[in-house]
Order: structure tokens, then sequence, then C-alpha cells
């Protein structure tokens, strides 16, 4: 999508990911206000948009959520759904409007609550209309063949996926939104419940609850609103996984590598100027995958750039520097969104304990969504923020 | 007046074969997968889709798929889908016709290994809605 004129990020915000007694409109609700709040918006009136991305809590999320702090009856409120993508879809929507001129001030909400409803101890898993579901397909299962293939072809072992883990849960030492966080030992990682082998319970997201918001508005309404430090948006694109039944090379990510480079093209922004970058690391090896799949280095690489320190502190990009699934866990509809939501506390140096030094000033997003047979994934959505003050 | 009756409505029993359009099981012989061959564009696939998701050909020749793949990648489960017993093995198969299928793996944890030669075997892959189980294509060690 190009964007038609400039669209800012006015607020942002976002709950403790963790399990919670509060159902997801209350989580909704909370992140949204807190967006509200922080774009300096003072009544109900100005926003004339939203979008709510959910995947499992039933019907009319998006009305339920605002209709206690009077946003319905004053705006179009659309909710959506594509699994894990659905907060960042929501949030691209809302920059769609803006873009297009159809409104000056929109939202984009995420919020999900898994632990009020689903039986632990089971996976998640495609619909059930799905050729490889009704074959005993898992989410677990779809990025357990991606590690097996990769360690096959490179050498790669479990203790080096355990790394990711280690770094992420390393940056989220101090943030207080993340659930699991601090110092884990290699061996705490691979000797954990085995889930879906190599994936070990610590190489896998929790299944928590949580939502993110994300105002987003015009020129205009950015200087009217006397919003300090206005983020760019500079890009934001989503796109469908490309379907066939042959073969593909699973330790590269189709629906990713198109996706990643559309928003290069899209922002003027390339992969090396990339300073912070929150990603689909939902299971350790997808991090290790997209390095190479969004050109953060070369094919092959991948690992190298890890073991480096390359995707930390000090290295050519902080990858998960809010500490990514692997320790905020993963509600499937608030994901997108909430990583927006860090990527702009970032920008704008807000992450005290857990702010990335020097402040960043380029911040990419990437969320997949949906384990659909014949693709890698259903869907793709991922933006690129710039500060612009 | 008549008497009321209680009208109960039979219940269509739940399928135990998945699902005919895809595997062939001959009673000589046998099992072998369904191809679908485009007589548009040529296209091979499977499973079937009609229309040809490339040309949107409509027509079809049904194709015997071979047996014997390579198993491309595999996991061992332990947490699975909801009702399914586990651990079980879930792996993609290269066909030589350039096809890669999804499939539940016949044999032990800790056995398989990618790249290795696999055959087309039938099995329960679930039970269905009755409590009975459900017999599908799964593959096994060649």
């Amino acid at each position: 999508m190009k964007l038609q004129r400039d669209v800012y990020i006015a607020g942002v915000g976002e709950t403790v990911f963790g399990k919670h007694k509060m159902d997801y409109d209350e989580l909704g609700r909370l992140a949204a206000f807190q967006a509200i709040k922080s774009s300096n918006i003072d009544k109900p009136g100005l926003i004339e948009s939203a979008y709510v991305g959910n995947a499992h809590n039933g019907i009319v999320t998006g009305q339920t959520i605002f209709k206690d702090i009077g946003i319905c009856g004053k705006a179009p409120i659309i909710n959506v759904e594509s699994a894990c993508s659905a907060g960042a879809m929501a949030v691209h929507l809302a920059i769609k409007d803006v873009a297009c001129g159809l409104t000056e001030l929109s939202m984009g909400v995420g919020a999900e609550n898994h632990t009020l409803r689903r039986k632990s101890g089971t996976a998640f898993m495609p619909a059930m209309n799905d050729i490889e579901a009704v074959h005993g397909g898992v989410m677990t299962g779809k990025y357990a063949m991606r590690a097996t293939r990769y360690m096959h072809e490179t050498g790669a072992t479990i203790e080096d996926l355990a790394l990711i883990t280690q770094k992420n849960r390393r940056h989220a030492t101090h943030n207080p939104h993340a659930s699991f966080k601090g110092d884990y030992s290699i061996d705490e990682i691979i000797n954990s419940r085995m889930i879906a082998y190599p994936l070990t319970l610590h190489q896998c997201c929790g299944v928590v609850d949580g939502a993110g918001a994300v105002v987003v508005c015009s020129e205009e309404m950015i200087r009217k609103l006397k919003i300090e430090k206005p983020v760019k948006v500079r890009g934001s694109v989503v796109t469908s996984g490309p379907y066939h039944n042959k073969p593909r090379d699973i330790t590269g990510d189709d629906i990713t590598e198109m996706t990643s480079s559309m928003l290069y093209e899209e922002s003027g922004i390339g992969p090396e100027e990339v300073d912070i970058l929150e990603l689909h690391d939902a299971f350790t090896i997808a991090e290790l995958l997209y390095y190479e799949c969004m050109q953060l280095c070369r094919k092959g690489e991948g690992l190298q750039f890890l073991r480096d320190g390359q995707a930390t502190y000090g290295g050519k990009c902080v990858v998960s520097p809010r500490g990514g699934m692997l320790s905020y866990g993963h509600p499937i509809g608030a994901s997108g969104a909430a990583q927006v939501a860090a990527n702009v506390k970032q920008l704008r140096g807000e992450c005290n304990g857990y702010q990335v030094e020097p402040i960043p000033q380029v911040a990419m997003s990437h969320v997949t969504g949906g384990g659909l047979s014949g693709t890698e994934h259903a869907a793709c959505t991922m933006h690129m923020l710039t500060s612009d003050w | 007046m008549a008497e009321k009756k209680k009208i109960k409505k039979e219940k269509e029993p739940d399928i135990t074969f998945y699902h005919p359009d895809l595997l062939e099981v001959p009673e000589k012989g046998l099992p072998y997968l369904k191809g679908y061959k485009c007589k548009k564009c040529g296209q091979l696939d499977f499973p079937k889709l009609s229309p040809c998701p490339t040309c949107w050909g409509e027509k079809f020749d049904v194709v015997p798929l071979s047996r014997k793949g390579i198993l491309y990648s595999f996991s061992d489960l332990y947490i699975g889908q909801p009702g399914l017993e586990t651990p079980y093995i879930c792996g993609y198969i290269d066909l030589p016709e350039d096809i890669r299928i999804f499939a539940m793996l016949k044999g032990d944890v800790d056995t398989f290994k990618c790249d290795e030669e696999v055959e087309l075997t039938t099995g329960p892959i679930r039970k269905n809605a009755d409590g009975l189980e459900i017999i599908s294509y799964m593959f096994q060690k060649a």
C-alpha cells in the first residue's frame, strides 16, 4: 500500500501480558484508553473509525470494547480476524483510513483473552476444514518441522535455538509488560518439557492474555493534539500467503520475504537502517529464520548473526527489544498491535529499564498469521516507523 | 386427536474414511493417493482443487501418485490437538511428481530422519463424532 498522505502515530497503549481474570474487552479498553490519553485526546468525538483484532473471543468484540468508553454510536467499529496477524492488521486499516483521507484520526486495537476459555495442554491448530489440521497439524508442529530441517541443513543444535529465548527474555528483564523474563540458562531452556521436537516449552511463546492499541492521525491532527514526539508511519504492508502444494524451502519463509521486500520499497528504508525489530518469535526457530528472510544478514548466516551479538544491544539491529513473544506470551489477536505500541515507546525513549541505547530512530515490526495448508502462513503484516521530531 | 409422537431425527453416521477423492484403497493391490491433472494447463495438484488455482480449468484427469517419497521434515509432537493421543508424528513428504504431502507418520518417535525414504500406508488419523476411527493416508519408513 502506497500511503497517499503522511500518517502519524499520536499515542499507544499496552496492558501487562499474562494470565488475566479480566476478559478481552476490559483488556482492550485499558490499552485503548491508554492510547487515547497519551494522544492528548480528552473527548470521544475525535475518533472517526476503529478496527479491532481478535481471534477467539467471539462476535462484536470491537463494539464490546468501545461501548463503555463512549465511542459506539460515534464511529464505525470494524472487527478484524487473521489469527496472529489480526492486531497488526487492525492498525494497518486505521492507517489506511487516514492515508486515504477518509478520516483524520483512527484507532487500531488488538485484544485477546485465551486463559479464561482455553484448556491448557493442547496446541493451537488451523481450522478443521484444513487438510493438514485433519491430519494432526498444529502450529508447534509446523515450526518444529522448520527447526528440524534447519538443523539438518546447517548443523545447528537445540542449544543454538535456545540462545533466542535467552536473548529475548534477557531483553525483557525489566519490562513490566512481559510475562517470562530474566536470566534463563541454556540447560533450563533445552531441558524444559518437550512440546514438539526440537522445540521445548521455553522455546515456545506462552498462552497468555493482553491487549495493545494505537492511535493514528494526519499531520494536521498531530499538530492540533500537540504531540511532542510524533512517530511517522513510513510503511504498512499486509499480504496473503502464496498458495501451492509443491515442495518449498521451509528454512525460508516466502510470505515474510515478500512482505519485508515490499515494506523496504514502500518506506525507502533498507534492512541495514532498521535499529529495532519486533518480529513473530512465537517459537525460537522463527526468529532465526527471519533474520535471513528480512535480509538482516545473508541466507545461511542467521546463526552467525545471532552468535555475533548482532541481534542484541550494540549489534546491527536489536531484535525483540521488548522481549518478543517469547517473553510477552502471545494472545494471538493482540500481539501485532502490542508490537507497534512497544516500538513507538522505544522510539520515544519511554522504556525505562529496557530502553535501547542510543535511542532508536527506525523501528520495524512483523507478524504472520494462521497455519493454512499450502501456505507458509495465511497472512503477514509489517510496519515501518520512524521518529519525527 | 392424534397422539403426539416424539419424532427422533435419525443422526447420519460420521465419516470413517478420509477422503475418497484423495485416497484409493483397492480391494486388491496397494493404496495410492490421487493427483488431479488440469486438462487445461497441465498442473498436477494434490489435494483436489476445483477450479484449478492456476488457470481456473474445471476438468481433470485423475493420476495415481507415487507411493514412495522423501521425508523432507518431521516433528515428534508431545503436545497435540485436543482429543489426539500423544505423542504422534507429522511430516512433509516430497513425491517425485513435485508435490508435497503433509501426513502423520506411522512409527516410533526418535526414529525418523530428514531425507529418508518413506512409503504410503493407511491408518487411523483421529476419531469421528461417533467415537470410531477415521482412516486416511499415512506414511512409514520404506
